[in-house]
């Protein structure tokens, strides 16, 4: 019997909903779960997406998507590809592997809340795809780095990083609950499917698999692919929920919704996406800077799109484009700095053709971040490695949870922004930060950074062994160490000789 | 009174530490543990400089405290944040 095409039937079968009768709507649907700013549910049967699949389209693709990335791991499991592997690109997959394997399980039950308290039928439907979406992708990305796991323990972090306080994941842990586990279904859609996966890990992951293709690491390369196919899709669940909003006289709460979330996604984006781009990449293997993939990916479209819709342009966009400049740089030295408390082995990476390229890349960068890695490598240069490790510990931003950092050197930039609540005195790294805690300290005042720990005795005594273990640094696996063992500094030897 | 925690932002340095302050430690005492920090590991030294503190302000021109006042007459507390710079010898 021949079938139906999908546009015969697709809009009455997406639009199934009914009037409850035995219970109000309220109850079904509560405000906090579903829609807090009671836009009529005539309005939200208005949702339309722009992509459209049916039930049977969906696993025909996803199965073929799943047969591809997994035959191709099978295919290449037995190649020598990791035996000669750079760390700088292992600590790459073990950055991104601890940091999203089950980051995509939250996105599932995130999809999950919007498939049951969805206020519109359409975005309960697609929702049910990006939900299985999600699920997909945190078995890919812990079925793939677990064979590595007898190789290096370090990849176990894509099982365990999540479970544990490491300061890196408290970071991501904080964000992700604040935009993606701790939300209703609409305010997250704008937060999740539109400020964080259309305007910057869809076209991330474009980027990271052009990267993986250059590296030959083509299991990875494929893998990102197939995600990023499912990205796609249901990243578009956002746009029409910013439209509906804006079109009841509800623009301001979007408008703040996107930029509280995108702030926040960038603040780590910016770490586990510019730091490999800039650094952890071999030199020949870079195919851009990570400015260079900013400007033309993100800062261009996505200003685009939020305008498209009808919102302004975030109010920080100017502090947003120095921060390009200049995050990703400031935490390469933290965490190259602080390498024990990672569990990927970071390289320095600032040997002297290397920062050619960084200062060609980043005009001024030998004059700013030069001046911090001039002290490293002269104590490399004369034995002195113990230096290269501080004896204290930086302040972390009480919103991203990130070191406070700013540009080093003449500029002297650095600085805490510090603000009074209630009796308790907050640091913050950026205007946005401390923007983002004002707009409901309700929200995130009780929450800890890694450094409150220390001094409110939850870590006791905070001593560097006790710190390291309550991150789970020699519990899950050891920490990290430069991963080229300081071959980066061999060409400065070179130069001092001749 | 027992040593509590300061925000150290140190001239040139990339991160703002946070470093130890006793009481009755003197602000040069206060400088030299900051300097100890960062000089040689993230920032270069600056022989024949000497090191003042200041309370970090917006518009970085807060009066640095006398070298030889305590900690606590200076008044700073938990996570205050100061500054710790350079100056000639000499200077104000």
């Amino acid at each position: 019997m021949a079938l139906l095409d999908r546009s015969d039937w697709y809009d009455i079968a997406r639009d199934t909903n009914w009037t409850p009768g035995y219970v109000s709507r309220e109850e079904i649907f509560p405000p906090q779960l579903s829609d807090p700013y009671a836009i009529p549910v005539e309005e939200w049967e208005t949702f339309d997406e722009p992509y459209k699949v049916s039930y049977r389209e969906y696993v025909k693709i996803q199965r073929e998507k799943d047969s591809s990335a997994y035959s191709v791991k099978a295919a290449l499991s037995r190649s020598k590809f990791h035996d000669d592997l750079d760390e700088g690109w292992a600590s790459v997959l073990k950055l991104h592997y601890g940091a999203v394997a089950l980051t995509e399980y939250q996105a599932c039950q995130f999809q999950a809340r919007m498939v049951r308290f969805g206020p519109s039928p359409s975005m309960r439907n697609m929702a049910t795809y990006g939900m299985l979406d999600e699920l997909r992708h945190a078995q890919l990305q812990l079925f793939f780095p677990h064979e590595l796991v007898t190789r290096d323990r370090q990849y176990d972090w894509a099982h365990e990083a999540a479970h544990t306080k490491n300061w890196a994941i408290l970071g991501g842990r904080h964000a992700i609950d604040d935009i993606m586990m701790c939300r209703d279904a609409v305010t997250g859609t704008i937060m999740v499917s539109f400020a964080f996966e259309t305007g910057l890990t869809n076209l991330q992951m474009v980027g990271l698999s052009t990267d993986a293709a250059n590296m030959g690491d083509f299991t990875f390369a494929n893998m990102i692919t197939s995600i990023q196919s499912d990205e796609a899709r249901h990243a578009q669940l956002g746009s029409p929920a910013i439209e509906i909003m804006i079109k009841n006289g509800k623009k301001k709460e979007a408008q703040q919704a996107v930029d509280v979330a995108f702030w926040r996604m960038w603040r780590l984006f910016a770490v586990t996406v510019g730091i490999p781009m800039d650094y952890y990449i071999p030199l020949d293997q870079r195919h851009m800077s990570f400015k260079e993939f900013m400007h033309e990916w993100i800062i261009r479209q996505y200003d685009r799109q939020v305008r498209d819709l009808g919102l302004e342009t975030p109010w920080y966009w100017d502090l947003l484009k120095d921060d390009i400049e200049n995050h990703h740089h400031c935490q390469q030295g933290g965490i190259w700095s602080w390498r024990p408390t990672v569990w990927w082995n970071p390289p320095g990476a600032v040997g002297p053709r290397e920062r050619d390229w960084l200062e060609e890349k980043y005009p001024g960068w030998n004059d700013s971040f030069g001046t911090y890695w001039d002290v490293i490598t002269d104590n490399l240069l004369h034995g002195r490695e113990e230096k290269t490790h501080p004896e204290c510990i930086p302040i972390i931003c009480n919103m991203c949870q990130i070191p406070i950092s700013n540009r080093p050197g003449e500029a002297w930039k650095a600085r805490a922004l510090q603000l009074e609540h209630e009796g308790r005195r907050y640091n913050f790294c950026t205007e946005p930060c401390r923007w983002i805690f004002t707009t409901d300290p309700e929200r995130y005042k009780h929450h800890l950074t890694i450094v409150d720990r220390m001094y409110s005795g939850e870590i006791d005594p905070p001593t560097l062994d006790n710190v390291l273990t309550y991150m789970g640094i020699g519990v899950v696996s050891e920490g990290g160490h430069d991963g080229h063992d300081y071959s980066w500094v061999d060409g400065f030897r070179t130069q001092a000789a001749e | 009174m027992t040593a509590f925690p300061i925000l150290s932002r140190f001239q040139n340095d990339c991160h703002v530490k946070v470093v130890e302050a006793e009481p009755a430690q003197s602000i040069d005492a206060l400088a030299a543990a900051c300097a100890y920090h960062s000089i040689g590991v993230h920032v270069k030294d600056q022989p024949g400089k000497i090191l003042r503190v200041r309370p970090t302000s917006d518009s970085d021109d807060a009066e640095p405290w006398p070298r030889d006042m305590t900690v606590a007459e200076a008044g700073i507390k938990y996570f205050d944040s100061i500054d710790i710079y350079f100056t000639d010898p000499g200077a104000s």
